[in-house]
């Protein structure tokens, strides 16, 4: 079985230029901040931001550039509850500043094994689904494949 | 001391002084090279020979992960990312330490040419551990702190390339000083270690894509990747190639042909820090403390010529890339620490060159001692006149 017939078709999407504060309304609601792909103007996958992501904001530079540098300190991480940020952070950061470029994704022509492999080889729980022209075609989820799996064998 | 407790002991305390120097804001590789140096012959004497004779197999292992790892570098999207001033000042500061250096040792100290080389080719890495922690540390931000980060994390690419390239030449001079042909000869031993380094790190890399599909859990994902590391590090070694390129050029075509090259990265990372850890105690414990008087001039010409060289590389990469005038005057002043890329690379001369390699070997890993303690003040300087430091943060 192929991905695309178990994907998730309607995902929320922002764009490079989204800022934080528009980013932050859109899930406002949401009790988990989800995985988020950023697309271009054709819809093709520049990105993702995830929580990870929105701890950013409060670093003073993105720790993706320094991804592939030997012999560094492991970061603490920030403590949020103590530093200052500005009411126009919310305006001034966009996706493009936080987001993760280096994203591994999935083609819909994917079968279902594939991205189970895939998803225990990086320990992620959801892939974007691309179409072969990297156009963003939909998400894949752990539990999108358990349930298709359950189904499968006549639990559900 | 027997060797497998010398390991547990070196490990232990290698993390309790990393702790300690962490709370006066020194890098966990400053305190594991002091570590060496206290339990190293020349004062505690607390290192089995076992352990200490290990060192080139460690180093051996470090840099050929090390040199995966910068090979990262190399992807067609972080070229495209990167930009102009990035990549022209981190290419000539490099290059202008290497230049300045090498100049140094042949025309004030009157060293032969290939010493030169090697000194000069050394002199071109930088230590972003110490840099990273200034920032981190005023939560400095702006365009040269974002320029001074691009710079750090590449400039040990092209280090490595520089290094690889001046040790091939200076081993070509060293093993062909009386023989005849003397230019054709460097010239292709030089030529056989870059390209030969080339076609194993792609051949490497091609069978690792190729074997990976095989993989089903995380600790495949590991064993497939160290094994293939080593097999790249051991057949450098066995054909005379050079281990840093074979290295970066597997990492470097592994990051273009893979569909999902990071998890092999990734996955390395994992193992890391204890090996990191051990190879900066035992490159500690290799200093030869009854040499250091003896290296009063040659030291204090590499500390300088180093950053005049990366001060005026860097203020000619940020003038061809039209950068900010701060950025012009002050990048190179932030660029002054070396560390682990420098010493593995001194280890490297010191088993190639057995007659002068101590005598580089201790050099490097005095001056680095003293890099890392002035290093980080010349980078708070930089950073606070570059007025990428807010104003309610302390002074430099």
């Amino acid at each position: 079985m192929l991905i695309k017939e178990i994907m998730s078709k309607n995902v929320i999407t922002v764009k490079r230029n989204t800022t934080l504060k528009a980013l932050l309304k859109i899930f406002i609601k949401f009790h988990i901040f989800p995985l988020v792909p950023v697309v271009d103007a054709q819809g093709h996958l520049a990105g993702i931001v995830s929580f990870r992501n929105l701890l950013n904001v409060f670093r003073p530079y993105n720790p993706e550039v320094l991804k592939a540098v030997p012999f560094l300190d492991e970061e603490e991480g920030e403590d949020i509850f103590h530093i200052d940020l500005t009411e126009e952070i919310g305006d001034l950061v966009v996706v493009e500043d936080i987001m993760e470029k280096k994203v591994v994704s999935l083609t819909e022509e994917a079968t279902l094994e594939e991205a189970f492999n895939l998803m225990k080889m990086h320990l992620k729980e959801e892939f974007p689904v691309v179409d072969k022209g990297g156009r963003l075609v939909g998400m894949i989820g752990i539990f999108d494949i358990i349930r298709e799996v359950f189904r499968q064998k006549g639990v559900v | 001391m027997n060797t497998v407790l010398g390991i547990g002991f070196t490990l232990l305390a290698g993390l309790a002084l990393a702790k300690l120097l962490n709370k006066i804001k020194f890098p966990a590789v400053t305190a594991y090279l002091l570590l060496g140096i206290l339990v190293g012959p020349s004062v505690g004497s607390l290192l089995s020979g076992e352990l200490l004779q290990s060192s080139a197999l460690v180093s051996n292992i470090v840099l050929g992960m090390i040199a995966f790892g910068i090979g990262q570098n190399f992807s067609i999207e972080n070229f495209r990312r990167i930009g102009k001033s990035v990549l022209w000042i981190s290419v000539l500061e490099a290059t202008g330490a290497w230049i300045f250096v090498t100049l140094a040792f042949l025309f004030i100290l009157h060293q032969p040419f290939y010493i030169a080389l090697v000194f000069g080719a050394i002199a071109s890495a930088t230590a972003p551990a110490a840099t990273v922690m200034v920032i981190r540390e005023f939560r400095s931000k702006g365009n040269f702190t974002d320029t001074l980060l691009g710079v750090v994390a590449i400039d040990d690419a092209w280090c490595l390339i520089i290094f690889a390239v001046s040790l091939a030449v200076a081993q070509a001079i060293y093993n062909h000083m009386l023989a005849g042909f003397f230019l054709f000869k460097v010239f292709s031993a030089s030529l056989l270690t870059i390209v030969g380094a080339f076609v194993l790190g792609a051949i490497v890399a091609a069978l690792l894509s190729s074997l990976s599909k095989f993989l089903r859990s995380q600790a495949e994902l590991l064993i497939l990747t160290i094994g293939f590391v080593f097999l790249t590090i051991g057949l450098a070694l066995r054909f005379h190639l050079s281990v840093l390129l074979s290295n970066m050029f597997f990492g470097a075509v592994l990051i273009n042909i893979d569909k999902t090259p990071l998890k092999f990265f990734e996955s390395l990372k994992t193992i890391d820090p204890p090996l990191f850890l051990l190879f900066f105690v035992l490159a500690g414990a290799n200093l030869e403390i009854s040499i250091l008087p003896k290296l009063g001039l040659i030291g204090i010409t590499y500390l300088i010529s180093r950053v005049l060289g990366k001060m005026c590389g860097a203020g000619v990469g940020a003038h061809f890339a039209r950068a900010q005038s701060n950025i012009k005057k002050y990048l190179g002043l932030a660029l002054i620490p070396q560390a682990g890329v420098a010493l593995g690379c001194a280890l490297i001369a010191k088993n190639d060159f057995p007659d002068v390699g101590n005598m580089i070997f201790t050099t490097i890993i005095a001056t680095t001692v003293i890099y890392e303690i002035i290093g980080p003040l010349c980078t708070k300087y930089a950073l606070h006149k570059a007025g990428d430091v807010a104003l309610q943060s302390s002074s430099p």
